[in-house]
């Protein structure tokens, strides 16, 4: 019955959604721009080489735009169909990343999972693997969402995914994954008041991890009033206003940052967009603003377009992981909640993060084309099966 | 269907309540960084600034100090910082070596120094002589850096020590002059602005920017560095001829206020304070004669005849008895002479120096009087001098005076002055009755010459009637000229004066054998220019009185000023009498004192006995007649 309808709104578009590649490859070659414009000052210090964390992201900028291809042309069913291996090597990763020697440590935490030619970030993996198996789960059992029993296969999966992850520890991946969990449910139809009963132990759960690491709390003082300790805890986020601040509305200008000197720790992953700020100005960060807008409503159009609902979910899902990394990298950024580290999507430099990151737009395209692939199949097969017939004389 | 919602309708639904929420979010943190990017921005770019560029001072010339002729009494020497880059240095043994050889530092500490790289660079020594900086230079060692850097240089060394004072490693002005002037000696540091990394590594697209120093600027004194030269003598002298415990000469132009000299012993070398004993140095470096409080004896008797005189509380016809001391509210307070001056008028009566005079008219004024008019002349109250410290001396408080306290404050006592409100109120009582407020900068000069300030006198008030004023210069002189001030005297110039000799208190009570020995005059009597204070504290031995020990130094002065500055005589052909010192000795007080008369000699004693032990000069000198000379008895 909503077939009519479908037919009606496709009529006459591309089987592939040429804007979402086009602003995601304009995006990740921008990224690597503002990694070599943020980063070419410590390479040079730290590795003698200005373009060493460039021409890292030009790799993995060409891996994620091969992983994206190549994820376009899979059956996003395929992703449901192995919902549970993927979901295991999900888990398998995070807990690989605590047996040393494979697991690498770093600022104190173990994220990295230690690979030939690069490390890998065992949460970016993971992310992916929440929202498939999420999305297959709502997907199958749609019917049963709107009970509490419903949903807790979803909440014990990011559970576990939650509970791996802050062990590393990383307390902002977690947080996305839980910011995730409540928007997946959402989409999936889960009750309100479900949430709000959900919502107590989450709550609850915030002074503990400040018991468990007590440097939460003082990052907390310190984005209420980082001036207090402008050396110590509140330094990385006056840096940060510093970028901004300087760059006004037009930025000083491509390659011109001067936080980039190693005033700003962080600028080319974590705090690019403080860089971007401060280069490119208000206007810059507007258009990149929008160019993720762009994306994520895109991937939501995507999902509105979906033909099944496991698309609609996958769809959904990633881009609600693309809004939520880049809405908290930026209140990140300048100020906005207490500072945690996190990409931001697309830009940052980061291999594992990249690359999952393309393969995630892979995967909207794979669910554009077949959607669209469907529906004009439909009309084609009915056309096809009208000339075939006899007519009536 | 409640209970079995419309699936696609919800998902569609909460879709774009996603959308919505997600783009409203969107929107709140480009406000925010709106905020952050227009709002907040010019404070914290300035605060970034702050953190990306690494200013260098660039010392601004301090501005010299100027004696009222021109002679530079304060300059600035050019010396070289050492520093040492620890990362630069080859062979820290030899640098070391080396530095400790040339700049006196020991060895070991040095090496440790060096060695322990963790600072990029190391001040070794500041004001480093030139000559040593080029021997270090020449060594050629890797690491060891130069900065030129000026140093505080005071040409006359050891001149006015307490009164230019000094600055510290920095430049800064520490007291003294140079204390109380830093604010205009030390103009305006420049800086040298250089982009860096936040390790302070120098930018490669980086370029300095200067901003030029301006240089401080200079002052001019009212002092005369030749008359000061005078003074340093006449101090230095009288501090080893009288084995004193110090020795102090004022000199000020009466007729502006102005500090033509100021000379204090000892003193030390400004250019090398010995910084090492801090005690040492502050006591060698205050300026007693602003900052310290004496009794001041006989000579404050001027300042009690003029408050009479304005009064009217005497007349030229009155006359004074003394019998050697006064019963004041049957107290005796004796006059220094016991044998008493007989009948006097009041010039009799400062030229002998009587106490029971000038008990006498104390007690006629009364305590309001004698205050107000000692008020008047500035004293209980600071001169408001250009000088850091000032004291504004001691009077008791005026409803606690009893009638023995006014009467010993008519002659000098029970009340505490410094130098330079002696000098002051001298000033007004023989300028006409005009009191100044002294002063030692009379201009200051910008880096470029052009006038910043000049000083006007500046009066403070009339302290006595020009008559009075005229009444005391003729009194006075009369001190100089038949009095015990003969030793202040110049053959042909007309000097006024008075001799003061205090006992000195400690802890409340009289300290045995400890006087201060003071003289205070003026000249010319007809037209005076200059007012001397000649202080001797703690002279050793017999010679104590202030006739003896301080009126002769400021006679050597007062010559030296009339030579100097070209003053015809007033008298051209003045006869010096010439008669021998008779042999006094053995004879009773009352029988030294009727030969010394006889040949117009005035005397000074010493001791309570029946029998002149021993006299200066000795039996036979040839003395002018009207000399002071002492008798001690036994």
């Amino acid at each position: 019955m909503s077939n009519n309808k479908k037919v009606l709104l496709h009529e006459g578009k591309g089987e592939y959604d040429f804007v979402l590649t086009s602003v995601t490859v304009l995006l990740v070659l921008f990224g690597v721009v503002m990694v070599y414009a943020a980063s070419s000052y410590n390479a040079q210090v730290n590795y003698g080489n200005k373009y060493f964390y460039m021409f890292k992201q030009l790799v993995g900028a060409v891996l994620g735009f091969v992983a994206m291809i190549a994820m376009s042309f899979i059956d996003y069913h395929v992703l449901g169909k192995l919902r549970f291996v993927i979901l295991g090597i999900s888990v398998l990763l995070l807990v690989l990343v605590f047996i040393p020697g494979i697991g690498v440590e770093s600022y104190g935490a173990r994220r990295w999972i230690n690979l030939p030619f690069f490390t890998m970030q065992a949460s970016e993996i993971a992310k992916f693997g929440f929202i498939i198996f999420s999305a297959a789960y709502m997907a199958k059992h749609h019917k049963k969402m709107t009970t509490f029993k419903g949903i807790l296969p979803v909440l014990g999966v990011g559970s576990l995914i939650c509970l791996l992850i802050i062990l590393e520890p990383n307390m902002s991946i977690t947080i996305c994954v839980v910011l995730l969990m409540f928007a997946m449910l959402f989409i999936g139809g889960a009750r309100i008041k479900h949430f709000l009963i959900l919502a107590l132990p989450a709550v609850a759960m915030v002074p503990l991890l400040i018991i468990a690491e007590p440097y939460r709390l003082k990052r907390m003082l310190a984005f209420i009033d980082p001036w207090a300790s402008p050396l110590g805890e509140g330094y990385q986020l006056i840096q940060s206003f510093y970028s901004l601040g300087s760059g006004g509305l037009f930025g000083l200008g491509l390659f011109n940052s001067r936080q980039k000197y190693l005033f700003l720790p962080f600028s080319e992953s974590d705090f690019i967009f403080s860089i971007i700020g401060e280069e490119l100005g208000l206007i810059g960060c507007a258009i990149v603003m929008f160019a993720f807008v762009l994306i994520i409503a895109r991937a939501i159009r995507i999902a509105q377009n979906s033909t099944d609902r496991f698309g609609c979910y996958l769809a959904s899902g990633i881009a609600c992981i693309i809004a939520i990394q880049v809405l908290v990298n930026i209140a990140v950024v300048t100020g906005s909640i207490p500072p945690t580290g996190l990409p931001l999507p697309f830009v940052s430099a980061g291999s594992s993060s990249l690359i999952v990151f393309c393969s995630g737009i892979g995967i909207l395209q794979s669910v554009s084309r077949r959607s669209h692939k469907t529906v004009k199949l439909t009309v084609r097969q009915r056309r096809k099966k009208r000339e075939r017939l006899p007519t009536k004389p | 269907m409640n209970n079995v919602p419309n699936s696609t309708v919800t998902t569609r639904k909460r879709l774009l309540i996603l959308i919505i929420s997600i783009t409203f979010l969107f929107c709140v943190l480009f406000g925010r960084l709106g905020y952050l990017q227009l709002v907040a921005r010019k404070d914290l770019q300035s605060r970034a600034a702050e953190q990306w560029y690494r200013d260098l001072p660039l010392a601004a010339p301090r501005g010299k100090i100027l004696d009222s002729t021109g002679s530079v009494l304060a300059d600035n020497r050019e010396v070289y910082s050492v520093y040492v880059r620890p990362n630069a240095v080859t062979d820290k043994q030899a640098v070391a070596a080396a530095l400790s050889g040339h700049l006196n530092l020991v060895y070991d500490k040095l090496l440790e120094k060096i060695s322990s790289s963790r600072v990029s660079e190391i001040t070794i020594k500041r004001a480093v002589e030139k000559n040593v900086a080029e021997a270090i230079l020449a060594q050629n060692l890797d690491g060891v850096y130069f900065t030129l850097d000026s140093k505080r240089y005071y040409p006359a060394s050891n001149y006015l020590s307490q009164i230019l004072g000094f600055t510290n490693i920095d430049n800064v002005g520490q007291n003294g002059l140079e204390g109380y002037y830093d604010e205009y000696l030390k103009g305006v540091d420049g800086f040298a602005y250089t982009a860096t990394d936040i390790k302070g590594h120098e930018l490669e697209n980086n370029v300095t920017k200067y901003v030029p120093a301006i240089p401080g600027c200079d002052l001019t004194l009212s002092l005369d560095m030749n008359i000061q030269s005078f003074a340093e003598t006449a101090v230095s002298n009288a501090l080893s001829e009288h084995n004193a415990k110090g020795a102090s000469m004022i000199v000020m132009d009466c007729n502006t206020g102005g500090v033509v000299a100021m000379a204090s012993a000892p003193g030390f070398d400004l250019n090398e304070p010995p910084r090492d004993d801090l005690n040492m140095l502050n006591a060698l470096s205050k300026n007693k004669m602003i900052v310290d409080v004496y009794e001041p004896g006989s000579t404050f008797k001027i300042f009690t005849t003029a408050t009479a005189l304005e009064n009217g509380a005497v007349s030229d016809s009155d006359r004074f008895f003394c019998g050697g001391a006064r019963q004041v509210d049957g107290q005796r307070i004796k006059c220094w002479r016991s044998i008493g001056h007989g009948s006097q008028d009041l010039g009799e009566g400062v030229k002998n120096s009587c106490n029971c005079v000038f008990m006498d008219l104390a007690l006629r004024l009364g305590t309001d009087k004698l205050y107000d008019g000692i008020r008047n002349f500035g004293f209980g109250s600071k001169t408001n001098v250009d000088f850091y410290g000032e004291s504004r001396g001691l009077l008791m408080q005026q409803s606690a005076v009893k009638t023995v306290d006014l009467a010993r404050i008519g002659f000098g006592q029970a009340v505490a002055v410094t130098p330079l409100q002696l000098v002051t109120a001298v000033s007004a009582a023989v300028n006409g009755g005009t009191l100044y407020e002294p002063y030692f900068v009379s201009q200051v000069n910008d880096y470029s010459g052009k006038l910043i300030y000049e000083r006007q006198p500046k009066e403070v008030r009339k302290a006595i009637s020009p008559s009075t004023s005229e009444k005391l210069r003729n009194m006075l002189e009369k001190v100089v000229s038949e009095g015990g001030g003969h030793k202040a005297g110049v053959a042909g110039y007309r000097i006024g004066g008075k001799t003061g000799t205090a006992q000195k208190y400690e802890n409340g009570h009289i300290a045995q054998g400890k006087y201060v020995s003071s003289f205070v005059g003026f000249a010319p009597v007809e037209n005076p220019r200059y007012v001397l204070a000649m202080i001797v504290d703690e002279p050793g031995g017999y010679m104590y009185y202030g006739s003896l020990v301080a009126a002769p130094y400021a006679g050597e002065v007062f010559k030296k000023i009339f030579d100097y500055t070209g003053l015809k005589p007033s008298q051209t052909d003045t006869v010096v009498e010439w008669v021998n010192m008779p042999d006094v000795l053995g004879l009773s007080p009352e029988e030294a004192s009727k030969r010394l008369s006889e040949r117009g000699l005035l005397f000074e004693s010493d001791g309570e006995g029946s029998s002149v032990a021993s006299c200066v000069p000795v039996p036979g000198t040839r003395i002018p007649k009207g000399d002071v000379v002492l008798i001690r008895t036994e």
